[in-house]
């Protein structure tokens, strides 16, 4: 119930700051909207059709109004296309694209993490964690030419961009992947070590049980909380990541209809797709807390 | 398990077979910096809407590349008095739908795009057109309310079919246009993608290109390694100078150059200030060194500009631009009044301040200016401000000195727009008006108001006093002119890029397998 009224209040927080931000942009927006040479154009006409003649009270009452019921249209006249279609075409790519990034982060980072929690100090514990502040540290915009220069250009294994099959979605996905899964690892790392010196790691030790079977299902259930609260903030960073690599990659989802839309000084769907990322952040924030508890009886029983 | 390892094998066998080295695409790819805003032309404003609205949609006149009017569906044109222009239409023209293109098409079109009801934002480029008049299926006349000759500049407008050019028609023109041109809109399944086939009845015979692909890329880095791997056969001006080079070395590509139309330029605030002076308009442009900048920062791929017409334009008379001499710019300087306080270098004559976008590269050429400028003495405060703030500023006379683009000159009259008195943005023109430096000359104004009503011919004289004019008072420092480029692939053969960076001869381009 708490978690439905915070969600509650972050949504309709967000709605008011990107209903806010038309009035906070310096200049006329009219103006920017019609651009340099179309200037002999009726403002008012354009004004009075995106509907910038009301008050911001009155525009935020239609915004919402027309995205709940699906009739909220891009700004610029004589063109005004639905806007949700476009973003229920755009959404699943995105989504493909963060949920594929998301799955390559983990897969890597939890074996990398664990594994250099188990051998503390050794050779393999310096290399997982020197692999994992190089990831951290290259950014998206670099690494992902780097990845096309060598897997599409120099080996020709996959494409350069766009978003035709399956093979298209492997360079996007490592390059928005990479940074998560080198923190995700250093977090891994850090929460096993701790876990590792509890009282019942060493009892199940002590009472001969397999290493791995230590490691695993002692020690990284337990280690897993942490884990997940990081997976779960840092959700919003890769929808954040996936605006840069979907304009590299040229994929066409959320990110390309945002600036896409920009560019066309199309307001509407700027704001209908800013809200969709935070309605996508705050759903995920909430999943991640009905997680805590799947995970973690302590937490059930709390709740 | 069982069920896990059949997925993570599933995905790898989709991965391996996904990951085999992709057919090269059927036809000709072109590659776009941003979707086309419209294909519709009667609406679409930005270079690549236009660009490829024109290839499906071609109007009575296009530009060739002295930027003169030339015949496209028309046949020919010709002035019956100042207020009178007449067109003969090719005979046998069709639309793509395979009805007739007539005179009455033509007339539908432009009584579609003047009225109220189409809400195009041209519609005040055809202001001085009283009535098109249909004489036979093959002839129009334009009847004018007043000699205009820049109307020939306006009449490129896409020609669509007569049932197609009101409002009710609109929607359908945009996701399926019609028109005359080379290419037969397919298909655009979303804004990333759009695909044209030739058309068999182009009256200058179908292209022999099988399919032409548009697909955005937005990102530059992206739009090079495309055309490396040899997936992309033609990018236009959407590749920067510095990564030009690398191109030329590609044995897979080829970059074509031709003198371009846009016009870089150093605008003044007459209105107050050091720079109401002349005399200090004239020392900032004495001390300017475009060659250097052309050379290093555009590779060469840029002309330096004498005036807001390029060398290769119908109307260009040579000029001298600003010719670097920096002692005849401390003389002006300390006529007047700016004296400097203790020689060459320390303490600064004067202080100016320059407003400039927050592009990288126009940046980066603001920073050579002021270093320009710091040499002679003349401290220059760089300002990047982001566009909505920037174009504001201007606007509003909130400036000193600003540097911007004018992306195609074609039309000469253009200078009345920008220089002529009556075109300083005030509240009556909703700030609309382009002389944002408010330059205010009676006998400019009387030029440039004769070159507009006069016939064509007798145009470019007219110009080149009115260059004259321009370069006593100097509102602007002209800057260059930025070359057109286009990055071919070895499969496109044919292709001749243009100045205006126009598609259309594409028409003429055929696709070989090297």
């Amino acid at each position: 119930m708490r978690r439905g009224v915070s969600a509650g209040i972050a949504v309709v927080g967000a709605l008011l700051l990107i209903s806010l931000f038309l009035n906070l942009v310096p200049g006329d927006p009219i103006d920017v909207m019609l651009g340099e040479q179309a200037s002999e154009v009726d403002r008012e006409a354009l004004r009075h059709a995106v509907g910038m003649d009301q008050a911001w009270y009155a525009q935020l009452w239609t915004f919402s109004k027309d995205f709940a019921t699906g009739e909220l249209r891009t700004s610029l006249p004589p063109f005004q296309k639905k806007v949700l279609p476009a973003i229920g075409e755009a959404l699943p790519k995105t989504l493909q694209l963060t949920v594929a990034s998301l799955l390559i982060a983990v897969g890597l980072a939890i074996p990398l993490g664990v594994a250099a929690a188990a051998r503390k100090g050794t050779a393999v514990d310096s290399a997982a964690m020197g692999v994992a502040v190089a990831g951290v540290a290259l950014p998206r915009f670099w690494l992902g030419p780097m990845l096309i220069i060598v897997f599409a250009l120099w080996l020709d294994w996959l494409p350069v961009s766009g978003a035709e099959s399956w093979s298209h979605l492997v360079l996007p996905s490592v390059t928005l992947g990479t940074a998560l899964a080198a923190f995700l690892s250093r977090m891994t790392r850090a929460a096993m070590l701790e876990t590792l010196r509890e009282d019942f790691v060493t009892v199940a030790r002590a009472k001969g049980l397999h290493p791995r079977v230590v490691l695993w299902k002692h020690a990284f259930r337990n280690a897993l909380l942490p884990i997940l609260t990081v997976l779960g903030l840092e959700f919003g960073t890769l929808l954040g990541g996936a605006i840069v690599t979907e304009k590299v990659f040229a994929w066409p989802g959320m990110g390309t209809l945002l600036l896409t839309a920009i560019e066309k000084r199309d307001y509407n769907t700027v704001r209908a797709t800013v809200l969709m990322f935070t309605l996508c952040y705050v759903i995920v924030n909430t999943l991640t807390d009905v997680a805590y508890a799947l995970v973690d009886p302590r937490v059930r029983r709390r709740s | 398990m069982s069920l896990l390892r059949h997925t993570v094998l599933g995905l790898l066998f989709a991965l391996t077979t996904g990951c085999r080295s992709e057919p090269a695409p059927e036809g000709i790819t072109v590659l776009v910096e941003a979707p086309p805003d419209s294909l519709d032309d009667r609406f679409a404003l930005t270079a690549t809407g236009q660009r490829i609205a024109q290839l499906i949609a071609p109007g009575l006149l296009t530009f060739d590349d002295t930027s003169r009017p030339v015949p496209a569906l028309a046949e020919s044109f010709q002035a019956l008095s100042p207020t009178l222009m007449e067109f003969t239409l090719r005979p046998g023209l069709t639309f793509h739908d395979g009805t007739a293109l007539t005179a009455e098409d033509v007339k539908a079109t432009y009584d579609g795009v003047r009225s109220k009801a189409l809400q195009s934002p041209k519609a005040d480029r055809y202001a001085p057109v009283e009535e098109v008049e249909v004489v036979d299926d093959r002839t129009v006349r334009f009847h004018l309310r007043r000699p205009y000759s820049p109307l020939l500049a306006e009449l490129t407008l896409s020609i669509v079919p007569a049932e197609r050019a009101g409002p009710e028609s609109v929607a359908l023109q945009a996701s399926h246009p019609v028109g005359a041109g080379a290419f037969r809109f397919e298909a655009q399944p979303d804004e990333e993608h759009l695909t044209l086939v030739p058309f068999e009845g182009y009256y200058e015979g179908p292209p022999a290109i099988p399919r032409l692909s548009f697909r955005v890329v937005r990102d530059e880095t992206t739009r090079v390694l495309e055309l490396l791997k040899g997936r992309a056969d033609l990018v236009t001006n959407a590749v920067s100078p510095a990564v030009l080079p690398l191109l030329r070395k590609e044995p897979g590509l080829r970059v074509l150059v031709r003198p371009g139309t846009g016009y870089a330029y150093l605008g003044f605030n007459l209105r107050s200030g050091p720079l109401a002076d002349e005399r200090v308009r004239r020392a900032v442009c004495h001390l300017l060194e475009v060659k250097p900048v052309v050379e290093h920062k555009f590779h060469g791929l840029a002309e330096p500009a004498t005036g807001m017409l390029p060398g290769t334009h119908w109307a260009y008379t040579p000029g001298e631009g600003c010719r670097y001499d920096p002692a005849e710019a401390a003389r002006l300087l300390d006529a007047a009044g700016y004296v400097d306080p203790d020689g060459p270098g320390g303490q600064p004559r004067l202080r100016l301040s320059l407003k400039v976008s927050t592009d990288r590269f126009r940046k980066s050429v603001a920073l050579v200016l002021q270093e320009q400028l710091a040499r002679g003495g003349v401290a220059v405060e760089v300002r990047s401000l982001e566009f909505g703030t920037l174009f504001n500023d201007i606007r509003r006379g909130n400036f000193e000195m600003v540097t911007l683009k004018w992306a195609s000159v074609i039309e000469p009259d253009l200078m009345r727009n920008v220089y002529h008195s009556k075109n300083v943005p005030t509240e009556e023109n909703h700030w609309g008006g382009l002389n944002r430096g408010a330059l205010k000359d009676a006998a400019l104004d009387a030029l440039l108001e004769e070159a507009s009503r006069v016939e064509l011919s007798g145009r470019k004289a007219i110009y080149a006093r009115a260059q004259a004019r321009l370069d006593a008072l100097l509102p602007y420092a002209p800057l260059w002119h930025e070359s057109s480029v286009a990055v071919v692939s070895r499969r496109l053969e044919g292709f001749e890029p243009s100045a205006h960076g126009f598609l259309s001869s594409l028409a003429r381009a055929r696709k070989v397998e090297p």
